[in-house]
């Protein structure tokens, strides 16, 4: 039972920064209508930017770094619309597409080029986790909740309290039918990169907290976090929440029963069931 | 019309005198297909250094006969793929009759038949799976096998009193060779495997996987696992509460896996291939890597990369620059030599007649040999 208990706690830890990632990933989609296969690379350049100020010569305590760590990946974000995306923002889907992967390319190859192939940590004190009603916890895990939480809120607040959320709803809805009815597109979408990339950077940042640091997390995650999409209905925020936490569970809980060598098959899985059976499980409507 | 003619054959032969071909006669050209970039390249920047130390070595004794030697580096980026495509590349273009393969047991088997097709002598410092070689008779390994080792985990897991444990594993073709030599030779000593978790590479969670092995809190489980991963698993599991004797293998015996475990690899014991350090030629490569480097964080199978350029040096120097030359007369100037990593003699599958297996432990965050 206590396995039981754990691996479900896992599933939902592994589950929320999945959901970090999906619900960025599926906002530019529902903004832009395009995916982002560079969002994987925001997710690894928002641990880096941290682990640049923790270490010399900035030498900032973790804290404090994660303010301006959060703020280059904005600009980051910022300036992969600039440079690749805004000029192709006639261009059709292939295309994005493939100027997303060749930007992911490049920028996780300068990542590697800066820091090199190695695995880094920001050093942490190692420490037992806490232990209740059999389960263990560790201070990094209960973080890595509690942002979530603060996260999902903060989106919540932004998308359905202010007029900023509402225009980009709009935006999101049809593009062309908000820019008629006079909504400011532009700064639209400049919101739907901050937050997206806040969003990429937090969740990078506390999987490197709790885990370590290395080039190619970005992309590994990224799968998972387009998997988490594609189950949640793409370009709902509260899908990818979903979809997340239920990618997390199930890969967990599966090592239970099977090898887990078919741990990542097992995300896989359900989303090939899910797209092909029920394809409208959360959006309400039919995909295609 | 002439004087284009003229001109073209100038061209022609400027290009010619100034081609890469020509400028290679005045060195000896060997190919490496390492991991420079990917997942695995936190392993070939090491051998890289290694390499690079030995062949500035033989450099400054005069190269062989006279013509320096010069090592022509291909990112195989950690994928078998390209693992391929690097050994193609330096085959075919470089034309490199003789390369060191790639790391990964899983990467050379790609690449090896690629060196065998093409009669280009291909030699393996670090792959330890027992079908490495079997591709043919131009390729080489001049590190322990896995069965060796297999073997020799299983009876340090007998001598401690362990007679049934769980197993987990790196799921890739080194793993998986190792585990399987382990579960024969502990099955056949009378021990019983109960539970056998093979895990992905790359993960940063193997928090559900430790749940799973260490269900019913075995007193020992045998992980064979890699650098990175290691480092990961030994963490979690400390920060899980997980107590228990960590058994091993020769991949997670690095600096940088106890660097980034902490603490929490403090106590775990493992097997390796094993390199007696009180040697001359162990201290003399030592110092040298010190001199160059500036510490003495000597990098994982760093030595037996060493040892293979000297060994290949060697046979260049005896059998000549070409691949056949070079296949021909690699056993015979092993035969005997004692390297860094002691004796090269090969056997019959042209991998290591003489095996010595080590215990390594972590103590105060140091890899040093487990003496019971």
């Amino acid at each position: 039972m206590d396995i039981l208990l754990q691996s479900v706690v896992n599933g939902i830890l592994a589950g929320c920064i999945y959901a970090l990632f999906a619900m960025g990933l599926t906002l530019i989609y529902g903004v832009l209508n395009f995916v982002n296969f560079a969002h994987g690379e925001l997710i690894m350049w928002g641990a880096y930017f941290l682990y640049l100020f923790v270490s010399e010569p900035f030498s900032l305590p973790l804290w404090v770094a994660v303010a301006p760590a959060l703020l280059c990946t904005v600009c980051l974000g910022m300036a992969m619309d600039f440079a690749v995306f805004r000029p192709l923002r006639k261009a059709d889907r292939l295309t994005l597409l493939i100027a997303a992967m060749g930007l992911s390319f490049l920028l996780r190859n300068a990542a590697q080029f800066f820091w090199g192939a190695e695995v880094r940590t920001y050093g942490l004190e190692i420490t037992r986790g806490f232990r209740f009603l059999g389960l263990s916890l560790t201070a990094n895990q209960i973080l890595i909740i509690g942002v979530t939480v603060i996260c999902v809120i903060g989106v919540y607040l932004l998308f359905f309290r202010t007029s900023l959320g509402k225009s980009m709803r709009a935006v999101s809805d049809n593009l062309d039918l908000a820019r008629v009815v006079g909504i400011n597109a532009r700064w639209s979408i400049r919101a739907a990169w901050v937050v997206s990339a806040l969003l990429a950077g937090t969740g990078g940042i506390l999987m490197a907290l709790d885990t370590n640091l290395n080039p190619e997390m970005g992309v590994i995650n990224l799968v998972k976090a387009f998997a988490a999409t594609l189950i949640g209905g793409v370009g709902n925020l509260w899908g990818a929440l979903l979809g997340g936490l239920l990618i997390g569970l199930a890969e967990n809980l599966s090592v239970l029963v099977i090898s887990p060598g078919y741990k990542d098959a097992v995300a896989f899985a359900i989303m090939v069931g899910i797209l092909l059976t029920r394809p409208y499980i959360v959006t309400g409507k039919r995909m295609d | 019309m002439s004087k284009f003619k003229a001109l073209f054959a100038i061209v022609l032969l400027v290009l010619f005198v100034a081609s890469p071909v020509r400028a290679a006669q005045d060195t000896i050209r060997i190919g490496a297909a390492f991991a420079l970039t990917g997942s695995i390249a936190v392993y070939g920047e090491g051998f890289r250094k290694c390499v690079d130390l030995a062949v500035d070595e033989i450099n400054a004794k005069g190269g062989i006969k006279g013509k320096k030697i010069q090592i022509v580096y291909e990112d195989n980026k950690s994928t078998p793929k390209d693992c391929v495509t690097a050994v193609r590349k330096l085959i075919t273009v470089d034309k490199v009759p003789v390369l060191f393969g790639p790391a990964g047991s899983s990467n050379f088997m790609a690449a090896a038949p690629v060196a065998q097709e093409s009669k280009a002598v291909m030699v393996s410092a670090q792959g330890t799976a027992e079908k490495l070689t079997q591709a043919g008779p131009f390729i080489f390994r001049i590190i322990p096998s896995n069965a060796k080792q297999g073997q020799r985990l299983a009876k340090l897991a007998f001598d401690m009193g362990y007679k049934k444990l769980p197993v987990m594993y790196v799921n890739n073709d080194w793993g998986l060779d190792l585990k399987d030599g382990f579960v024969e030779s502990f099955k056949k000593m009378g021990g019983v495997v109960t539970d056998i978790i093979p895990f992905d590479e790359k993960k940063t969670d193997y928090r559900t996987e430790l749940l799973r092995v260490n269900r019913g809190n075995p007193a020992a489980i045998v992980n064979l696992t890699y650098i990175n991963e290691g480092a990961v698993q030994f963490k979690q599991a400390y920060e899980m509460g997980i107590k228990t004797q960590w058994l091993c293998g020769s991949a997670a015996r690095a600096p940088k896996m106890v660097e980034l475990a902490g603490k929490a690899a403090e106590g775990v014991i493992g097997t390796y291939p094993s390199v007696p350090q009180d040697t001359k030629q162990y201290k003399a490569f030592k110092d040298a890597y010190r001199k160059k480097y500036g510490d003495d964080k000597i990098p994982i199978f760093g030595d037996y990369n060493y040892d293979m350029v000297y060994l290949v040096a060697k046979a260049i120097e005896k059998g000549g620059y070409t691949a056949e030359g070079i296949r021909k007369a690699l056993p015979a100037v092993a035969k005997g030599y004692k390297g860094v990593t002691g004796d090269k003699t090969f056997d019959a599958k042209r991998g290591m007649l003489n095996a010595d297996m080590g215990l390594w432990t972590v103590k105060d965050g140091k890899i040093i040999d487990y003496k019971k």
